[in-house]
Protein backbone atom coordinates (compact mmCIF):
# COMPACT_ATOMS: atom_id res chain seq x y z
CA UNK A 1 0.00 0.00 0.00
CA UNK A 2 1.51 3.37 -0.63
CA UNK A 3 1.28 5.79 1.56
CA UNK A 4 -0.81 8.28 -0.01
CA UNK A 5 0.63 12.67 -0.16
CA UNK A 6 -2.14 13.94 2.32
CA UNK A 7 -1.66 10.89 4.89
CA UNK A 8 2.05 11.37 4.95
CA UNK A 9 1.83 14.70 5.51
CA UNK A 10 -0.27 14.61 8.40
CA UNK A 11 2.33 12.20 10.15
CA UNK A 12 5.23 14.14 9.14
CA UNK A 13 3.42 17.22 10.69
CA UNK A 14 2.78 15.23 14.34
CA UNK A 15 6.00 14.58 14.45
CA UNK A 16 7.50 17.66 13.56
CA UNK A 17 5.24 19.68 15.73
CA UNK A 18 5.90 17.71 19.31
CA UNK A 19 8.82 16.79 20.50
CA UNK A 20 8.47 13.74 21.61
CA UNK A 21 5.31 11.78 19.72
CA UNK A 22 4.14 8.16 20.84
CA UNK A 23 1.75 6.38 18.10
CA UNK A 24 0.60 3.80 20.43
CA UNK A 25 -2.47 1.20 20.89
CA UNK A 26 -4.97 3.52 23.27
CA UNK A 27 -4.21 6.07 25.63
CA UNK A 28 -1.54 7.41 27.62
CA UNK A 29 -4.06 7.00 30.53
CA UNK A 30 -5.53 3.46 29.30
CA UNK A 31 -3.19 1.61 27.02
CA UNK A 32 -4.38 -1.24 24.86
CA UNK A 33 -1.48 -3.46 24.66
CA UNK A 34 1.47 -4.31 26.91
CA UNK A 35 4.19 -2.91 24.69
CA UNK A 36 2.54 0.75 24.31
CA UNK A 37 1.82 0.31 28.54
CA UNK A 38 5.68 -0.10 28.67
CA UNK A 39 6.95 2.81 26.64
CA UNK A 40 4.15 5.21 28.32
CA UNK A 41 5.36 3.81 31.53
CA UNK A 42 9.21 4.90 30.63
CA UNK A 43 7.90 8.07 29.60
CA UNK A 44 5.70 8.89 32.14
CA UNK A 45 8.99 8.69 34.31
CA UNK A 46 11.02 10.95 32.05
CA UNK A 47 8.68 13.81 30.32
CA UNK A 48 5.98 15.63 32.26
CA UNK A 49 3.68 16.15 28.78
CA UNK A 50 3.90 14.54 25.52
CA UNK A 51 2.07 13.40 22.62
CA UNK A 52 0.43 10.12 21.96
CA UNK A 53 -1.74 8.45 18.91
CA UNK A 54 -3.77 5.87 19.23
CA UNK A 55 -3.83 3.84 16.23
CA UNK A 56 -6.46 1.84 17.24
CA UNK A 57 -9.43 5.18 16.51
CA UNK A 58 -7.13 5.87 13.51
CA UNK A 59 -6.38 2.57 11.42
CA UNK A 60 -5.21 4.67 8.75
CA UNK A 61 -2.42 6.42 10.70
CA UNK A 62 -2.00 2.68 11.91
CA UNK A 63 -1.19 1.74 8.47
CA UNK A 64 0.57 5.05 7.15
CA UNK A 65 2.63 5.08 10.22
CA UNK A 66 4.82 1.46 9.81
CA UNK A 67 5.11 2.55 5.86
CA UNK A 68 6.20 6.06 7.31
CA UNK A 69 8.88 4.98 10.03
CA UNK A 70 9.20 1.36 7.48
CA UNK A 71 8.74 -0.06 10.74
CA UNK A 72 6.27 -3.13 11.25
CA UNK A 73 5.27 -2.67 14.60
CA UNK A 74 3.27 -0.30 17.32
CA UNK A 75 4.57 1.26 19.16
CA UNK A 76 6.99 3.45 17.99
CA UNK A 77 8.47 6.66 19.69
CA UNK A 78 9.77 9.83 18.09
CA UNK A 79 11.49 12.39 19.34
CA UNK A 80 12.52 15.75 17.49
CA UNK A 81 11.13 13.89 14.19
CA UNK A 82 13.46 11.45 14.85
CA UNK A 83 12.23 7.41 14.75
CA UNK A 84 14.21 6.08 17.14
CA UNK A 85 12.14 2.54 17.67
CA UNK A 86 9.88 0.03 19.32
CA UNK A 87 9.05 -1.05 22.61
CA UNK A 88 12.70 -3.27 23.34
CA UNK A 89 14.76 -0.44 21.79
CA UNK A 90 13.34 2.33 24.17
CA UNK A 91 13.75 -0.07 27.40
CA UNK A 92 16.84 -0.74 25.80
CA UNK A 93 17.66 2.82 25.71
CA UNK A 94 16.30 3.61 29.21
CA UNK A 95 17.92 1.69 30.89
CA UNK A 96 21.29 2.24 29.59
CA UNK A 97 20.79 6.02 29.63
CA UNK A 98 20.77 6.77 26.32
CA UNK A 99 17.18 7.74 26.12
CA UNK A 100 17.32 10.84 29.01
CA UNK A 101 20.23 12.12 26.68
CA UNK A 102 18.31 12.20 23.63
CA UNK A 103 15.29 13.62 25.00
CA UNK A 104 17.36 16.06 26.96
CA UNK A 105 16.43 14.96 31.02
CA UNK A 106 19.49 15.73 33.53
CA UNK A 107 19.79 12.64 35.23
CA UNK A 108 23.03 12.50 37.48
CA UNK A 109 24.24 8.82 37.56
CA UNK A 110 22.02 7.16 40.02
CA UNK A 111 23.75 5.96 43.24
CA UNK A 112 25.06 2.55 44.03
CA UNK A 113 22.00 0.90 46.10
CA UNK A 114 22.83 -0.43 49.15
CA UNK A 115 22.00 -4.17 49.05
CA UNK A 116 21.84 -6.30 51.97
CA UNK A 117 21.90 -10.86 51.21
CA UNK A 118 21.53 -12.51 53.76
CA UNK A 119 24.39 -15.46 54.64
CA UNK A 120 21.68 -18.10 52.79
CA UNK A 121 20.98 -16.56 50.13
CA UNK A 122 24.81 -15.63 49.56
CA UNK A 123 25.29 -19.26 49.21
CA UNK A 124 22.17 -19.76 47.37
CA UNK A 125 23.68 -17.20 44.63
CA UNK A 126 27.17 -18.53 44.95
CA UNK A 127 26.08 -22.00 44.00
CA UNK A 128 23.67 -20.25 41.68
CA UNK A 129 26.50 -17.79 39.88
CA UNK A 130 28.74 -21.45 39.62
CA UNK A 131 25.88 -22.70 37.21
CA UNK A 132 25.31 -19.68 34.82
CA UNK A 133 28.21 -19.77 32.75
CA UNK A 134 29.12 -16.72 32.31
CA UNK A 135 26.04 -14.85 32.84
CA UNK A 136 25.61 -12.31 35.68
CA UNK A 137 23.18 -12.03 38.14
CA UNK A 138 20.90 -9.20 37.95
CA UNK A 139 17.74 -7.50 39.90
CA UNK A 140 14.84 -5.53 38.16
CA UNK A 141 12.52 -3.65 39.73
CA UNK A 142 9.41 -2.50 37.78
CA UNK A 143 7.76 1.28 38.74
CA UNK A 144 4.75 -1.40 40.35
CA UNK A 145 7.46 -2.67 42.59
CA UNK A 146 8.07 -6.01 41.00
CA UNK A 147 10.89 -7.65 41.20
CA UNK A 148 12.99 -10.11 39.43
CA UNK A 149 16.24 -11.51 40.32
CA UNK A 150 17.64 -13.89 37.05
CA UNK A 151 20.93 -14.05 34.73
CA UNK A 152 21.29 -12.09 31.86
CA UNK A 153 24.30 -10.62 30.09
CA UNK A 154 25.54 -7.26 31.58
CA UNK A 155 24.23 -4.59 29.72
CA UNK A 156 25.52 -0.48 29.47
CA UNK A 157 24.37 1.92 32.10
CA UNK A 158 24.17 -1.26 34.95
CA UNK A 159 25.41 -0.70 38.12
CA UNK A 160 27.74 -2.76 39.67
CA UNK A 161 26.41 -3.58 43.98
CA UNK A 162 29.25 -5.61 45.66
CA UNK A 163 27.90 -7.71 48.13
CA UNK A 164 29.52 -10.38 50.28
CA UNK A 165 32.00 -11.12 47.53
CA UNK A 166 28.75 -11.84 44.90
CA UNK A 167 28.38 -9.10 42.04
CA UNK A 168 25.13 -8.04 41.43
CA UNK A 169 23.52 -5.34 38.26
CA UNK A 170 21.26 -3.15 38.48
CA UNK A 171 19.54 -1.29 35.22
CA UNK A 172 19.21 2.61 35.89
CA UNK A 173 15.98 2.60 35.92
CA UNK A 174 15.73 0.03 39.06
CA UNK A 175 18.79 1.26 41.12
CA UNK A 176 16.96 4.05 43.34
CA UNK A 177 13.79 1.59 43.59
CA UNK A 178 16.45 -0.99 45.60
CA UNK A 179 18.42 1.03 47.98
CA UNK A 180 18.28 -0.40 51.23
CA UNK A 181 16.38 -3.76 50.14
CA UNK A 182 18.01 -6.74 51.88
CA UNK A 183 17.71 -10.48 50.01
CA UNK A 184 16.94 -13.76 52.18
CA UNK A 185 16.57 -17.61 51.10
CA UNK A 186 13.79 -19.35 52.95
CA UNK A 187 14.56 -23.11 52.99
CA UNK A 188 12.26 -25.85 52.45
CA UNK A 189 8.72 -25.84 50.54
CA UNK A 190 7.66 -22.45 49.09
CA UNK A 191 10.36 -21.24 49.96
CA UNK A 192 13.03 -19.54 48.18
CA UNK A 193 14.65 -16.24 47.53
CA UNK A 194 12.61 -13.14 49.95
CA UNK A 195 13.33 -9.72 49.04
CA UNK A 196 11.72 -7.09 51.00
CA UNK A 197 12.18 -3.76 49.98
CA UNK A 198 11.80 -0.31 52.52
CA UNK A 199 10.42 1.57 48.84
CA UNK A 200 7.74 0.27 48.20
CA UNK A 201 4.41 1.50 49.03
CA UNK A 202 2.43 -0.53 51.46
CA UNK A 203 -0.08 -2.46 49.51
CA UNK A 204 -3.28 -3.61 50.90
CA UNK A 205 -3.09 -7.27 52.29
CA UNK A 206 -5.51 -10.07 51.39
CA UNK A 207 -6.85 -12.11 54.82
CA UNK A 208 -8.24 -15.40 54.53
CA UNK A 209 -10.95 -15.98 57.46
CA UNK A 210 -9.25 -18.40 58.84
CA UNK A 211 -6.13 -15.73 59.05
CA UNK A 212 -8.60 -13.19 60.36
CA UNK A 213 -10.10 -14.87 63.11
CA UNK A 214 -6.15 -16.09 64.53
CA UNK A 215 -5.15 -12.27 64.16
CA UNK A 216 -8.19 -10.97 65.91
CA UNK A 217 -7.67 -13.96 69.02
CA UNK A 218 -4.43 -12.56 69.15
CA UNK A 219 -5.87 -8.78 69.30
CA UNK A 220 -3.75 -8.05 66.65
CA UNK A 221 -5.77 -5.99 64.27
CA UNK A 222 -9.20 -3.57 64.65
CA UNK A 223 -11.81 -4.79 62.48
CA UNK A 224 -14.21 -2.30 60.55
CA UNK A 225 -17.16 -3.57 58.60
CA UNK A 226 -17.69 -1.23 55.42
CA UNK A 227 -21.62 -2.26 55.28
CA UNK A 228 -24.37 0.17 55.88
CA UNK A 229 -27.31 -0.66 58.64
CA UNK A 230 -29.56 -2.20 56.59
CA UNK A 231 -26.85 -5.39 55.91
CA UNK A 232 -25.52 -5.22 59.59
CA UNK A 233 -28.93 -5.82 60.60
CA UNK A 234 -29.06 -9.16 58.67
CA UNK A 235 -25.61 -10.49 59.48
CA UNK A 236 -22.46 -9.39 61.42
CA UNK A 237 -19.20 -10.34 62.88
CA UNK A 238 -19.11 -9.77 66.98
CA UNK A 239 -15.55 -8.46 66.74
CA UNK A 240 -16.69 -5.76 63.77
CA UNK A 241 -16.95 -2.42 64.60
CA UNK A 242 -19.18 -0.22 62.01
CA UNK A 243 -17.53 2.31 59.98
CA UNK A 244 -20.59 4.60 60.41
CA UNK A 245 -19.49 8.40 60.89
CA UNK A 246 -17.96 7.52 64.78
CA UNK A 247 -16.10 4.19 63.22
CA UNK A 248 -14.95 6.52 60.61
CA UNK A 249 -14.01 9.20 63.83
CA UNK A 250 -12.14 6.82 65.78
CA UNK A 251 -10.30 4.63 62.85
CA UNK A 252 -8.70 8.10 62.04
CA UNK A 253 -8.02 8.82 64.61
CA UNK A 254 -5.48 5.57 65.42
CA UNK A 255 -2.16 5.52 64.88
CA UNK A 256 -0.88 5.16 61.64
CA UNK A 257 1.01 1.72 62.40
CA UNK A 258 -2.02 0.41 63.79
CA UNK A 259 -3.08 -2.88 61.69
CA UNK A 260 -6.51 -2.60 60.48
CA UNK A 261 -8.72 -4.89 58.74
CA UNK A 262 -11.97 -4.15 56.67
CA UNK A 263 -15.20 -6.62 55.33
CA UNK A 264 -17.87 -6.25 53.37
CA UNK A 265 -20.08 -8.83 51.89
CA UNK A 266 -17.83 -10.42 49.33
CA UNK A 267 -14.94 -8.30 49.87
CA UNK A 268 -15.18 -5.59 46.79
CA UNK A 269 -15.96 -2.65 48.93
CA UNK A 270 -14.02 -3.37 51.79
CA UNK A 271 -11.22 -4.24 49.25
CA UNK A 272 -11.62 -0.31 48.30
CA UNK A 273 -12.25 1.15 51.60
CA UNK A 274 -8.65 -0.50 52.58
CA UNK A 275 -7.17 1.16 49.61
CA UNK A 276 -8.51 4.29 50.60
CA UNK A 277 -6.90 4.14 54.14
CA UNK A 278 -3.19 3.52 52.40
CA UNK A 279 -4.14 7.13 51.27
CA UNK A 280 -4.01 8.32 54.75
CA UNK A 281 -1.05 7.15 55.73
CA UNK A 282 -1.98 3.49 57.44
CA UNK A 283 1.03 0.95 57.07
CA UNK A 284 -0.77 -2.35 57.48
CA UNK A 285 -4.02 -2.68 56.07
CA UNK A 286 -6.06 -5.46 55.55
CA UNK A 287 -9.22 -6.83 53.57
CA UNK A 288 -11.04 -9.85 54.79
CA UNK A 289 -10.96 -12.08 51.02
CA UNK A 290 -14.64 -13.73 50.43
CA UNK A 291 -16.34 -10.99 53.17
CA UNK A 292 -18.91 -12.23 55.74
CA UNK A 293 -20.02 -14.98 53.58
CA UNK A 294 -16.52 -16.28 53.77
CA UNK A 295 -16.36 -15.95 57.51
CA UNK A 296 -19.76 -17.83 57.61
CA UNK A 297 -18.83 -20.58 55.87
CA UNK A 298 -15.61 -21.15 57.20
CA UNK A 299 -15.48 -19.60 60.55
CA UNK A 300 -19.07 -18.86 61.86
CA UNK A 301 -21.78 -20.71 60.51
CA UNK A 302 -24.40 -18.77 63.13
CA UNK A 303 -23.88 -15.70 60.79
CA UNK A 304 -26.74 -15.98 58.05
CA UNK A 305 -25.48 -15.84 54.59
CA UNK A 306 -27.52 -13.03 52.45
CA UNK B 1 -2.64 -17.05 23.68
CA UNK B 2 -5.16 -15.10 21.48
CA UNK B 3 -5.47 -16.52 17.93
CA UNK B 4 -5.71 -14.76 14.36
CA UNK B 5 -7.19 -15.78 11.30
CA UNK B 6 -4.52 -16.49 8.56
CA UNK B 7 -4.38 -18.36 5.06
CA UNK B 8 -1.10 -19.07 5.44
CA UNK B 9 -0.24 -22.68 4.59
CA UNK B 10 2.86 -24.35 6.84
CA UNK B 11 4.89 -23.95 9.05
CA UNK B 12 4.95 -20.21 10.01
CA UNK B 13 7.88 -20.79 12.46
CA UNK B 14 9.66 -22.83 9.54
CA UNK B 15 8.88 -19.65 6.88
CA UNK B 16 9.92 -16.64 9.35
CA UNK B 17 13.44 -18.71 10.14
CA UNK B 18 14.29 -19.40 6.55
CA UNK B 19 13.54 -16.15 5.42
CA UNK B 20 15.32 -14.40 7.47
CA UNK B 21 18.59 -16.93 7.21
CA UNK B 22 18.19 -16.35 3.12
CA UNK B 23 18.45 -12.93 3.43
CA UNK B 24 20.33 -11.94 6.38
CA UNK B 25 24.23 -12.94 5.26
CA UNK B 26 25.35 -16.21 8.07
CA UNK B 27 22.78 -15.29 10.17
CA UNK B 28 21.02 -18.01 12.07
CA UNK B 29 17.58 -17.93 13.80
CA UNK B 30 15.64 -19.61 16.31
CA UNK B 31 11.87 -18.91 16.41
CA UNK B 32 9.04 -19.64 19.11
CA UNK B 33 5.73 -19.10 19.08
CA UNK B 34 2.60 -19.65 17.79
CA UNK B 35 -1.23 -18.07 17.28
CA UNK B 36 0.30 -15.48 15.31
CA UNK B 37 2.90 -14.25 18.35
CA UNK B 38 6.06 -15.33 17.89
CA UNK B 39 9.29 -14.44 19.48
CA UNK B 40 12.75 -14.37 17.49
CA UNK B 41 16.47 -14.65 18.06
CA UNK B 42 18.98 -13.98 14.74
CA UNK B 43 22.73 -13.91 15.46
CA UNK B 44 24.86 -12.68 12.68
CA UNK B 45 28.08 -11.24 11.86
CA UNK B 46 26.09 -8.77 9.54
CA UNK B 47 24.96 -6.55 12.76
CA UNK B 48 28.36 -5.63 13.77
CA UNK B 49 28.38 -2.11 14.57
CA UNK B 50 24.78 -1.50 13.20
CA UNK B 51 22.47 0.22 16.00
CA UNK B 52 19.83 -1.95 17.33
CA UNK B 53 17.05 0.21 15.32
CA UNK B 54 19.01 -0.49 12.15
CA UNK B 55 19.70 -4.67 13.33
CA UNK B 56 16.03 -4.92 13.91
CA UNK B 57 15.02 -3.16 10.68
CA UNK B 58 17.00 -6.02 8.67
CA UNK B 59 14.91 -8.92 10.27
CA UNK B 60 11.95 -7.25 9.80
CA UNK B 61 12.49 -6.35 6.69
CA UNK B 62 13.49 -9.95 5.62
CA UNK B 63 10.10 -10.84 7.40
CA UNK B 64 7.57 -8.08 5.68
CA UNK B 65 5.89 -10.46 3.24
CA UNK B 66 4.56 -12.77 6.16
CA UNK B 67 3.27 -9.37 8.23
CA UNK B 68 1.66 -7.45 5.33
CA UNK B 69 -2.23 -7.40 5.80
CA UNK B 70 -5.17 -8.52 7.99
CA UNK B 71 -4.44 -12.40 7.14
CA UNK B 72 -0.61 -12.44 7.46
CA UNK B 73 0.55 -15.37 9.52
CA UNK B 74 2.96 -12.68 11.54
CA UNK B 75 0.75 -10.59 13.75
CA UNK B 76 3.23 -9.20 16.32
CA UNK B 77 7.03 -10.44 17.56
CA UNK B 78 6.30 -10.20 20.96
CA UNK B 79 10.57 -10.05 21.32
CA UNK B 80 13.16 -9.77 18.61
CA UNK B 81 17.20 -9.78 19.52
CA UNK B 82 19.51 -9.76 17.59
CA UNK B 83 23.18 -10.39 18.55
CA UNK B 84 26.54 -10.43 16.95
CA UNK B 85 28.11 -13.78 17.37
CA UNK B 86 30.83 -13.96 19.60
CA UNK B 87 34.50 -14.05 17.65
CA UNK B 88 36.37 -16.96 18.13
CA UNK B 89 39.51 -16.54 19.93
Amino acid sequence: MALSESLRKQISDLVVTNRVVLFMKGTRQMPQCGFSAQVVQILDELVPSYETVDVVRSPEIRDGVKEFSEWPTIPQLYVDGKFIGGCDIVREMNASGELQKLIGVKTSDPKTPTITISDAATKAFAAAVAEAGGDSLRLQIDPQFQHELFFGPREPGDIEVQVNGLTLLVDRSSAPRANGLSIEFIDGPGGGFKISNPNEPPKVKQLSAPELKTMLDRDEVTLFDVRPENERAIARITAARSLDAAGQKYLLGLDRGTPVAFHCHHGIRSQEAAQQLLGEGFLAVYNLKGGIDAWSQSIDPSVPRY
Amino acid sequence: MSSHPTDFQGSVIDALREAIERQIPDSRAAVNGGGGHFSIEVTSPAFAGKSMLESQRMVYGAIAHLMKGEMAPVHAVDSLKTRTPIAPA
